[in-house]
């Protein structure tokens, strides 16, 4: 009987510094998936690494082994990120079945990320299941989950309004933008700097309309490959900001220990382009923009912190949704549990009564050949042995299946049982 | 019979207000988004009933009277409330943004009001004034004073907004004010309107003082000079935007005087100065 387990870490239970530690590589992933089909209590898995967690999803082939499998996953882990288990046991979790299942639906949702209703989560879980498919180590079970995953996903975005708005801090600035320019058509953005966070909002400022991209940075170099991914003029600066006076959206973040961008020079700058607004965006810490900036008319200075505190107040706005994407998650998990287990268990059930008619027909042929019977009495004998098979399998089948309904957790132990017991072969249990 | 159709455009024009207040004050609250739309269309839809009834209203009035309606307050703040609302629908037409009609509705229901409690006042109009020189004069000017009016609407849309940007956490929640450059290029359309149709205004009023022989006429009237005043102020306004790039919140600052500057020259001048222009 399969079991889904689940062992990871996010950024709930632990530290960016544990975490870190356990993320893996394209390369490492590879090897690690490799590395855990080869054990023998793990039939499949999946590996998540995002920057906010690591999972690993896993189908164990018995009960028994399901803990086995649990302790393998946190062994693995410790073994290849040389990460002692105690403190691994600490700042993570791990997860079975129903859980697991209701696990991934709440991560897939992004009901479980730092922002809840960001829509990147989705991207990352679909490329993280399509690369362990692609090397082999996804199976019935896994495939059938994250299908469904997807599709729960889907479901929760379209149904409620958890997505909506601005639920990250790169749209929450493409969003500020909207409210101050009456159209980004024909705007200038300016990267100051390096970094992910100021890419990913200069490309949604791209893809909402700006059409200018410069690319400040101290090294000329850098400058340059950094602006060819936004096609891009690059731009090195020294004290010099006078590139700031065709930007009318500014994002920094360098790695300076002090304010790039005074009040002061601003002001002269603002003087210059006439007193357009411009929206600056410090991503920076330690700050590189002087906080006096925003006493400027047409400035409009965000940090970090106060994009955050948008995008809370956003959140908190729709934290009732949540609620309803949360119902829909227990409801929708528990359905899936219940077909795979059902699913499951079937192949078990259809070998139990294929052997037994198998017998009974073996015998029925046996004892035609004894004795000679007419057609009339050939055919009650037969009608009686098939009578005998369905009344004794009756009970213990539907039993069984009550036992799946009620979500016992035995009925693993009696698949496992009577496939044991009546030597069943179930090898060709996987249909897709 | 007149008096029935002002009280139910009055009261009208009163829901209607009271339905544009509301749309804006409820705003996008996540409780609100299934009746806010409703609430938009029935203020939307009320205040161009409105509009109908109260030009009805003038166009009876104006019958019964023999002349153009303008001798007392009554007739002139009815009218202002229609060149108010007249506005206010062709920039709805023009640009959709119905959210002004929160800030300048309410002012057209108190002229209304206003009008409607000085119901049983009508004065007589001097003959001489009894001509197409009143209507294109009176008419320009109010047109003018309800493009500032939009001006003062889009200012105070403006520093709304901006107020929340720069308190930051609420920035995005209500999402009815258009962007901070709308606000502002809206009202400084506004405001170019405003100045262009004062002028005519103005020009047509100096023509007509050639042409008026039994009244007598005295330039250094009070209403004229804080008219002059106020058409400097928006003058200024353009001037500076253009020049040294004021725009922004010194803008719906300005906007907001010059709304001040209007009222001064349209009531109190009446009020607490002497005129060839009162309206008594």
């Amino acid at each position: 009987m399969n079991q889904i387990v689940s062992v990871g870490t996010s950024h709930h239970v632990a530290p960016i510094e544990f975490r870190e530690r356990l993320a893996f590589s394209e390369e490492q992933l590879t090897e690690s998936l490799q590395c855990l089909r080869e054990s023998d209590q793990v039939q499949e898995a999946v590996i998540i690494s995002t920057c906010n967690r690591v999972e690993i999803y896993a189908v164990a082939n018995s009960v028994r082994n399901a803990d086995a499998a649990a302790k393998i996953l946190v062994e693995f882990l410790s073994d290849y990120h040389q990460i002692d288990v105690g403190s691994l046991k600490k700042w993570s979790y791990v997860h079975h079945n129903l859980e697991t299942i209701q696990h991934l639906f709440r991560v897939t949702s992004s009901l479980d990320s730092m922002v809840v209703g960001e829509s990147q989560i989705l991207g990352q879980i679909k490329a993280a299941y399509d690369f362990s498919r692609a090397s082999g180590s996804t199976g019935p079970v896994l495939n059938r989950l994250f299908t469904k995953t997807f599709s729960v996903g889907k479901r929760i975005r379209s149904e409620t309004t958890i997505t909506t708005g601005a639920v990250s801090i790169s749209y929450a600035a493409v969003e500020l933008a909207k409210k101050i320019f009456n159209t980004l058509e024909g705007k200038t953005v300016a990267i100051i700097g390096a970094g992910e966070m100021s890419e990913l909002t200069a490309k949604h400022l791209v893809a909402n309309g700006v059409s200018n991209v410069i690319v400040a940075n101290r090294t000329y170099e850098r400058a340059v490959k950094i602006a060819e991914k936004f096609n891009g003029t690059p731009f090195a600066y020294d004290s010099d900001l006078d590139f700031l006076i065709d930007a009318d959206i500014v994002i920094s973040s360098t790695n300076a220990p002090d304010y790039l961008i005074k009040r002061r020079s601003l002001a002269n700058i603002m003087r210059k382009r006439k007193h357009r607004y411009m929206f600056l965006i410090d991503i920076a810490v330690p700050r590189d923009i002087e906080p006096d900036v925003s006493k400027i008319d047409s400035a409009f200075l965000y940090n970090i912190d106060d994009l955050e505190a948008v995008v809370a107040s956003n959140l908190k706005d729709r934290q009732h949704e949540a609620v309803r994407a949360e119902q829909i998650v227990t409801e929708e998990a528990k359905r899936f549990y219940d077909q795979l287990q059902i699913f499951q268990v079937n192949p078990t059930i259809k070998a139990l009564h294929q052997q037994f008619r198998e017998v009974a027909d073996t015998e029925l042929q046996a004892c035609f050949y004894k004795a000679t019977l007419s057609d009339q009495q050939e055919a009650a004998v037969a009608s009686m042995a098939q009578a005998i098979v369905k009344k004794l399998l009756h009970h213990p089948m539907q039993n069984l299946r009550c036992a799946v309904n009620d979500g016992d957790a035995d009925h693993g132990q009696y698949v496992q049982a009577l496939q044991e017991l009546f030597a069943l072969d179930v090898s060709d249990e996987n249909p897709e | 019979m007149i008096n029935f159709l002002f009280l139910v455009t009055l009261l009208i024009y009163l829901a209607a207000s009271i339905f544009q207040t509301l749309s804006f004050a409820i705003g996008n609250r996540s409780g609100a988004a299934v009746i806010r739309p409703t609430i938009e269309r029935v203020a939307f839809w009320g205040t161009t009933i409105g509009f109908a009834f109260l030009t009805l209203f003038i166009v009876l009035w104006w019958l019964q009277q023999g002349h153009f309606p303008m001798t007392h307050w009554t007739d002139s703040t009815a009218f202002f409330a229609w060149a108010i609302t007249l506005i206010y629908l062709i920039i709805v037409r023009l640009t959709h943004l119905r959210t002004l009609g929160s800030f300048v509705m309410p002012v057209a229901f108190i002229a209304i009001l206003i009008s409607y409690s000085f119901a049983t006042h009508t004065a007589a109009l001097p003959e001489p004034l009894q001509n197409y020189w009143l209507l294109a004069h009176t008419t320009l000017i109010f047109l003018a004073y309800a493009a500032f009016i939009a001006a003062f609407g889009f200012g105070l849309m403006y520093l709304i907004t901006e107020r929340k940007i720069r308190q930051k956490t609420d920035a995005l929640l209500d999402n009815l004010l258009p962007s901070l450059g709308t606000s502002d290029e809206l009202g400084y359309r506004c405001t170019i309107l405003g100045v262009i149709l004062l002028t005519m205004g103005v020009i047509v009023g100096s023509l007509w003082t050639q042409y008026i022989r039994d009244v007598p006429w005295r330039w250094l009237d009070a209403k004229v000079i804080s008219t002059l005043v106020t058409w400097f102020i928006y003058v200024a306004q353009i001037g500076i935007r253009q020049f040294w790039g004021w725009h922004g919140r010194r803008a719906a600052y300005a906007a907001i005087l010059g709304f001040v500057a209007v009222l001064c020259t349209y009531v109190g001048v009446d009020l607490f100065l002497d005129s060839m222009h009162t309206y008594r």
